[in-house]
């Protein structure tokens, strides 16, 4: 066992528990918390992997910027903490045979995936090398992203006025 | 391959400094815990309000305004994080993609100026 693949069940085990607390939490705080363990263990696999430059992006957009989103999101919701309900054991047996299926299906589909030797230089100038690709290969869609970007603000912009100008004509 | 061994050990250093950020507030709040004694009564658990009377939960429905400007920063974050690469390759790409980076971030612009004029950045 070398110390890589020591760091990786670390990682992936930190990134599961998140996951898990996440779902059977009930403090909404608690719940975003368990998801920046289960984004930053993410960064740490990306690491692992030699992809610097994602690892730092993951940090940067999904630990920071998607859980202030989150946050929001359920702060903008009505929260009653007391309307929790009681899960049935049919359910539970569902989601158990839900579960071992998808472990069998993925345990299939990946036992015999081999990848080539893998390109072990990919740490020297990585963001380097993911510059000269993105603006000289993939340009089209670098310039897509952009719009998608421009729709997203522009759409909430939108809706948000929308909500505003009522709450005027409901002032006046 | 042996430098790649470097580039790993130099994470050991940072999973250090992740594990002490971790394990030291941890340690002072557990240490807290053993150390302070222990007498809930109502009026210490409720809500902190300057020393007014609390009348609701802290936990409200916010004002959407505070969402938009969330959202325009996660935008914004975006487009930071396609400059990096952007600028470290920049002296091997040339005057092209200098125009490709003009293009993407003028039409965010277009989208800033959009909020600007829908009177978003406003504070009223």
């Amino acid at each position: 066992m070398t110390g890589e693949m020591i760091a990786f069940f670390i990682l992936a085990l930190v990134a599961i528990c998140g996951g898990v607390f996440m779902i059977h939490s009930e403090n909404v705080v608690h719940m975003v918390v368990s998801l920046i363990f289960t984004f930053l263990s993410i960064a740490g696999i990306y690491i692992l992997l030699s992809a610097e430059f994602v690892a730092v992006v993951q940090v940067l957009i999904y630990s920071g910027a998607i859980t202030i989103i989150m946050l929001f999101g359920i702060m903008l919701t009505k929260h009653d903490p007391k309307s929790e309900k009681r899960i049935a054991k049919s359910r539970i047996l569902a989601v158990g045979t839900g579960v071992v299926a998808f472990f069998i299906i993925m345990f299939l589909a990946i036992n015999k995936l081999s990848f080539k030797q893998q390109d072990v230089e990919l740490y020297v100038h990585n963001v380097k090398k993911i510059g000269i690709e993105l603006y000289s290969k993939y340009v089209i869609p670098f310039e897509l992203t952009s719009i998608l970007l421009l729709v997203a603000l522009i759409g909430a912009v939108v809706l948000a006025k929308k909500d505003e100008s009522e709450e005027m004509n409901e002032h006046e | 391959m042996d430098l790649y061994n470097v580039y790993q050990n130099n994470y050991l250093i940072v999973a250090v400094f992740l594990l002490l950020g971790i394990l030291l507030p941890v340690g002072a709040l557990t240490a807290g815990r053993l150390l302070r004694p222990n007498r809930p009564t109502k009026e210490k658990a409720t809500t902190y309000e300057s020393g007014i009377e609390p009348f609701q939960q802290s936990w409200i429905q916010f004002n959407v305004r505070y969402y938009l400007f969330a959202l325009l920063f996660v935008i914004f974050d975006v487009e930071t994080v396609f400059l990096y690469p952007w600028a470290v390759a920049y002296d091997e790409l040339g005057l092209f993609a200098l125009i490709e980076m003009a293009i993407f971030v003028l039409l965010l612009t277009l989208g800033l100026v959009y909020a600007w004029k829908k009177k978003v950045l406003k504070w009223n």
